[in-house]
């Protein structure tokens, strides 16, 4: 039987894999929310039914640790943690000049990650930012693609109050994650702001009256127009620097809401998907939500690196 | 009107309207990253880069959206 065409599959073989979807969207459709309210209850076993998505928003807390209330995103990030840890520490204890599949594979990925800090923030900055920025990278899109394995959702347990609760939940749909994340970016980008330019200087970005106050001496040293001009163009500097502060601060918001409100719209429009037609809907949006976890972790990762480049150049350069 | 009912509304409202904004101003990055891009095919890295950067600042607004609709419609 000849193996080309068919994207490689003879002939007989697509038709079965073909066939098999077919009666999979027929069953779905048929027993599915919509088969429902076409054609009514039919009385088909309950393993057939999927139950309507609930969206629970704070995360459910599933065993107290020491105190602390352990929530099912918080299992999902340990989750991802072991995961990171694991495959970074197979690879580095025995590292080889030839390098095996797994090491290659991470190579290619921190290269990556290296070549993009050092495009975008040059190349002393580059290597600097690059282990914060790749480890938020790296931290996002664990966290974003372990959710879409089979279990997330679906594997119910009973917490110490006798509810029964998911065991797992996609680590960056709880907002406390982004609102960390956001927090550490932020920090990071001051410190290597008030690092690279020296704590004064950089506070002189947000702080503006340079120019308010030489015009008020060139108002007492009677030179009334200019003195006048600058003083309009002092009070606008202390504005502007102000808005700069504001938005500093706005930005965390903005981290926080893009990365949950992206993670969160995306497990719900799969446990829709799932509701509606149950094995076979859900397969573009599972496509789009790898697209969504690697785009947001490349934008959080990206805009970190682009604040912190901001913050570390000098200032001048861009009011001229 | 039935607060239900309302808040029902607010919240198609709230993500119909919140998304006018952001669609059409991913258009015109759109628009101008092809325009580049036709001048100068060679510099396709930095285009699409900064290209996906604008994109998510513009889709961040359209969350701000979804938000609040979601907030509206499970937890008010």
């Amino acid at each position: 039987m000849p193996k080309r065409g068919c994207l490689g599959f003879s002939f007989p073989v697509v038709v079965g894999v073909l066939l098999v979807f077919l009666v999979l969207f027929l069953v779905s459709l048929i027993s599915g929310a919509l088969g429902n309210s076409l054609f009514g209850d039919l009385g088909l076993p309950s393993w057939l039914s999927v139950p309507q998505p609930a969206l629970k928003l704070p995360a459910e807390v599933v065993f107290h640790l020491l105190g602390f209330p352990i929530t099912n995103s918080i299992i999902t990030a340990w989750l991802s943690i072991i995961v990171l840890v694991g495959i970074c520490y197979a690879v580095t204890h025995r590292l080889k000049l030839i390098p095996t599949r797994l090491q290659s594979m991470l190579e290619a990925a921190l290269g990556w990650l290296l070549n993009f800090c050092q495009e975008v923030a040059g190349e002393k900055n580059g290597r600097r930012f690059f282990p914060v920025v790749a480890t938020i990278f790296l931290f996002v899109i664990t966290n974003a693609w372990l959710s879409l394995l089979p279990g997330f959702g679906s594997i119910f347990v009973t917490n110490t109050e006798g509810e029964a609760v998911h065991l797992l939940k996609g680590a960056n749909t709880d907002i406390n994650l982004p609102l960390a994340l956001a927090l550490i970016s932020f920090i990071f980008v001051e410190y290597w702001g008030i690092r690279s330019l020296g704590g004064l200087r950089y506070l002189r970005k947000f702080v503006n009256v340079s120019q308010f106050f030489r015009s008020v001496g060139q108002l007492f040293r009677g030179r009334l127009r200019a003195g006048i001009s600058g003083l309009f163009m002092g009070i606008i500097d202390i504005f502007v620097g102000f808005l700069e502060a504001l938005s500093e601060l706005v930005r965390i918001i903005s981290f926080t809401f893009r990365l949950f409100g992206n993670m969160t719209a995306g497990e719900m429009l799969l446990l829709l998907a799932i509701f509606l037609i149950p094995w076979v809907l859900a397969l573009p949006f599972y496509g789009l939500e790898l697209l969504v976890g690697l785009v947001q972790a490349l934008i959080f990762g990206g805009l970190t690196l682009v604040f912190a480049t901001i913050a570390a150049s000098a200032h001048e350069a861009e009011a001229a | 009107m039935d607060p239900e009912v309302v808040k029902l509304m607010a919240a198609g409202l709230c993500m119909g309207l919140g998304a006018i904004g952001p669609g059409i101003g991913i258009g015109i990055l759109g628009l101008g990253a092809m325009n580049a891009l036709g001048r100068n095919p060679e510099a396709r890295g930095p285009i699409m880069t900064n290209m996906i950067l604008a994109i998510a600042f513009a889709e961040a607004i359209a969350i701000y959206a979804l938000v609040v609709a979601v907030v509206l419609i499970f937890v008010a």
